[in-house]
């Protein structure tokens, strides 16, 4: 009998031995590797999923037996490995976004919500296909802010949902998780499982920004996003206050130090242009969005106006920058905007680009 | 990292991973320079909580304790900033920053 005859006696006498565990026969599992037969002398690993298997010395001594039992087999040598294989990522994350774009703030308040809303707007209204994904579990309020109706997101296969659809924006929210009003009352593990599917089981279709309005501060959301979502900058919103300031500070030394590149420093609330004269009124200081760019020699990439049209935008659930694309809050958001896209390309072609998500199964 | 100067993204990152033989891991990085590591010094040196105190910083792991054979059975990227090795002795915790990947760098001339 050729070797090779003899290999699929023996493979198929393996398919006799069953894992206990995850009740399927070890061939079917994958676990049979480097299989090598010479002249009768067999040779072979069984890969197991961990090293610390119970039953690991039983299947190796059923393996030996049924093996050498098999007719022209003269020797058996059974080599017991195991690949740990890891749970939670080995689906591949957000394949067809093209950029991720994360808004945050060190401070609630200096309307982030608001600047990532319009953001997401503006890159739509230039024509490129944008999701928006509210990841301010906590105090979700990105579907007010467009006018969305709370109900649940559609069911797809494989426990993957479908955003919603507004304005051309797509759009997850927490917020579409519970009951109108209702808090979402959770502790950390359980947040970052709804990032973690937010991630994972959304059917964003193809995307070429991804725009994240991350909760403020320098926690478990914004940690679980670094760490699992491959981003590909971060905007930091800050007011002209000095409080506000401090925080933003943080925010840029956050993702100094989980290595996302900032895209730049935008300044909410920069000032009021009152309807009788065409002065700027900085009513919270000035300058100070600018001097922390500065400091941390990031791109300040513009000042938003306080302007009525863009509280009333967000309460009636009409983006200003829909309603109003005239008013001086949507000229700046659409500069934003294009010096966001300019602080990708950027960053896109810079040489010399770190290797991207990898993965390295070890051999041998 | 440095004060008021954002580095982040000129940092050395990995641009190139690979397995040199069964026990050494190769690492080219963004600026050129070709780490090599033996896979026990990065077990022995994992920076995860139960290998080093949090909040002393005191190495709570013996390395001892590790076994003869060890050898990563997968190694993968964490977001921007680190590597995450799974260990076959079950351990999967540490995640060794790009910073703390140059530290550990056992090439002739870091050594």
């Amino acid at each position: 009998m050729s070797d090779q005859d003899l290999q699929v006696r023996v493979i198929a006498e393996l398919k006799t031995v069953m894992d206990p565990d995850l009740n399927k026969d070890i061939v079917s599992l994958g676990f049979i590797k480097n299989m090598n037969v010479t002249g009768g002398n067999v040779k072979f690993q069984v890969e197991l999923t961990t090293p610390a298997c119970p039953v690991k010395e039983q299947l190796k001594t059923e393996c030996e037996t049924k093996v050498r039992a098999v007719d022209g087999v003269k020797n058996v040598e059974v080599e017991m490995t195991a690949m740990v294989r890891p749970a939670e990522h080995s689906q591949p994350i957000l394949e067809n976004v093209k950029n991720i774009i994360a808004v945050a703030s060190g401070k609630g308040g200096v309307g982030k919500s608001t600047v990532a809303t319009n953001l997401a707007m503006a890159l739509q209204m230039t024509g490129a296909k944008v999701g928006l994904m509210d990841a301010d579990i906590y105090g979700p309020s990105i579907p007010q802010m467009l006018g969305i109706p709370i109900s649940a997101p559609k069911g797809g296969a494989d426990n993957k949902f479908f955003p919603h659809e507004q304005y051309g924006l797509k759009v997850v929210s927490a917020a579409f998780l519970s009951k109108e009003g209702q808090p979402l009352m959770l502790r950390g593990p359980m947040l970052g499982g709804i990032i973690q599917q937010f991630l994972q089981n959304v059917e964003w279709g193809e995307l070429d920004y991804l725009v994240i309005d991350l909760p403020p501060g320098t926690g478990d959301v914004q940690l679980t996003l670094t760490q699992r979502a491959p981003l590909s900058g971060a905007v930091v919103v800050t007011t002209p206050q000095e409080v506000s300031l401090i925080d933003a500070e943080k925010g840029v030394r956050m993702f100094d130090s989980v290595k996302v590149p900032m895209l730049g420093i935008v300044e909410n609330m920069s000032y009021f242009v009152c309807d009788g004269c065409d002065k700027k009124h900085h009513i919270f200081k000035s300058g100070g969005g600018q001097t922390l760019a500065e400091k941390f020699k990031v791109p300040f990439l513009n000042e938003i106006p306080l302007v009525g049209e863009v509280v009333e935008g967000g309460d009636k659930g009409v983006p200003v920058i829909m309603a109003d694309p005239s008013s001086p809050a949507s000229k700046a958001y659409k500069v934003l905007a294009g010096q966001v896209a300019a602080q990708l390309s950027i960053i896109h072609s810079q040489e010399g680009k770190p290797a991207a998500s990898f993965e390295l199964a070890w051999k041998g | 990292m440095t004060e008021e100067s954002s580095t982040s993204t000129t940092d050395p990152a990995p641009k190139g991973i690979r397995q040199i033989s069964p026990t050494a891991l190769g690492i080219t990085w963004t600026d050129g320079h070709e780490s090599i590591y033996g896979v026990r010094h990065l077990r022995e040196n994992c920076p995860c909580a139960s290998c080093i105190d949090e909040w002393t910083g005191i190495k709570r792991l013996d390395p001892a304790t590790i076994p003869e054979n060890i050898k990563p059975v997968n190694l993968k990227s964490v977001g921007l900033y680190a590597l995450q090795f799974f260990w076959n002795d079950g351990h999967d915790t540490g995640f060794y920053s790009h910073k703390l990947m140059r530290k550990l760098c056992q090439c002739i001339g870091c050594r």
